[in-house]
């Protein structure tokens, strides 16, 4: 069950990408797209039960420690994709002075 | 109109496609990797922490990379945010902005404990919950409290860039050590037989030079922002 609702969060981040008019709201839908891909990976590794992927106490079943530390990078390198986007929407606002896309798109150089 | 009646058409689509895909999840669904850690990984890594084990030992490929898109998206970042006009621009967005007094206060009071928060989960990342990533970002926040006590304490970014060109080489060499005492890359390189306390002098090593690194470029980030406002 809880796979089909990562696949909707990630398909809401691509409505979102679609049809939004404002450039700084399409890199939110970015964030929501990985936001769902972390959860989606998170919930492959997830067992019912399952104890923390830490030896040292007495445990049986460990979740799947792989997926854990993929995503651990990928948080890091979202958050500065995340940054690199919205400087450039900082610069786009400076030269073109609008953030919408129709505008900046429309507009002859 | 028909291209939103389209769009919801195409995702309707791949929503479908999903359900399929996952509908027989068990079928090829495989807990080997999962019982070849649980079984192997403290004695192959040293650390107890199994996410730490991977990412710093199995995979320290991944964190290579990592590490290598942080000073490209670091290094893009300033190159963006660079200015012609260097003195109408070179204040900080913080210097036209009154603090309120008990913001700083509290920022005081708050800071230490902070600090030494995150150093605490980058030095424990291979015991308990934690690692260099989580503690990096955790001393970043607590050196972008500074940024609101006194604006003046700014670093350049520049020394910051280069100081994560030289810790992300120090990264690949400290990974590399173990060819010469194993024959292998990115692997510990220490003896399999060694102590825990021997192995984890490795694995506390890559964790103090990943959390600086986060660190670092998380304050270089932010620091380009706020060079942004005019």
């Amino acid at each position: 069950m809880s796979p089909i609702l990562t696949i909707i969060v990630i398909l809401i981040g691509l409505y979102g990408l679609a049809t939004s008019k404002n450039i700084i709201k399409s890199v939110f839908c970015v964030t929501i797209i990985e936001a769902g891909v972390i959860l989606l990976f998170l919930n492959l590794g997830n067992l019912e039960g399952g104890s923390i992927p830490i030896l040292g106490n007495v445990i049986e079943n460990i979740v799947d420690p792989i997926p854990q530390a993929l995503m651990i990078t990928t948080i890091v390198i979202g958050s500065t994709i995340t940054a690199l986007a919205l400087m450039l929407c900082i610069k786009i606002f400076h030269n073109y002075g609008s953030v919408e896309w129709k505008e900046v798109l429309g507009r002859e150089e | 109109m028909i291209r939103r009646i389209s769009l919801i058409v195409l995702l309707v689509v791949i929503f479908f496609g999903f359900l399929y895909s996952v509908i027989d999840l068990e079928a090829f669904f495989s807990t080997y990797g999962k019982d070849y850690f649980f079984a192997n990984g403290y004695l192959e890594t040293g650390s107890l922490n199994l996410v730490t084990g991977i990412y710093l030992d199995y995979r320290l490929f991944d964190s290579l990379f990592e590490a290598g898109i942080l000073i490209a998206a670091v290094s893009g970042v300033t190159w963006i945010s660079q200015h012609e006009i260097t003195e109408k621009n070179a204040s900080f967005m913080l210097d036209k902005q009154i603090t309120p007094g008990l913001f700083i206060t509290f920022s005081r009071m708050v800071y230490p404990f902070m600090l030494m928060f995150g150093i605490y989960v980058i030095l424990f990342g291979h015991v308990s919950p934690g690692g260099g990533f989580q503690g990096g970002a955790i001393v970043a926040t607590a050196i972008l409290i500074l940024y609101y006590i006194d604006s003046k304490k700014a670093t350049s970014i520049d020394k910051i860039l280069t100081i994560e060109k030289i810790l992300f080489l120090t990264i690949l060499a400290v990974g590399s050590i173990s060819y010469f005492t194993k024959g292998t890359f990115f692997t510990n390189p220490f003896a399999l037989s060694a102590s825990e306390a021997v192995k984890s002098i490795y694995l506390i090593t890559l964790n103090v030079l990943i959390g600086i690194k986060v660190s670092l470029g998380l304050v270089a980030i932010f620091t380009a922002f706020l060079k942004e406002g005019r």
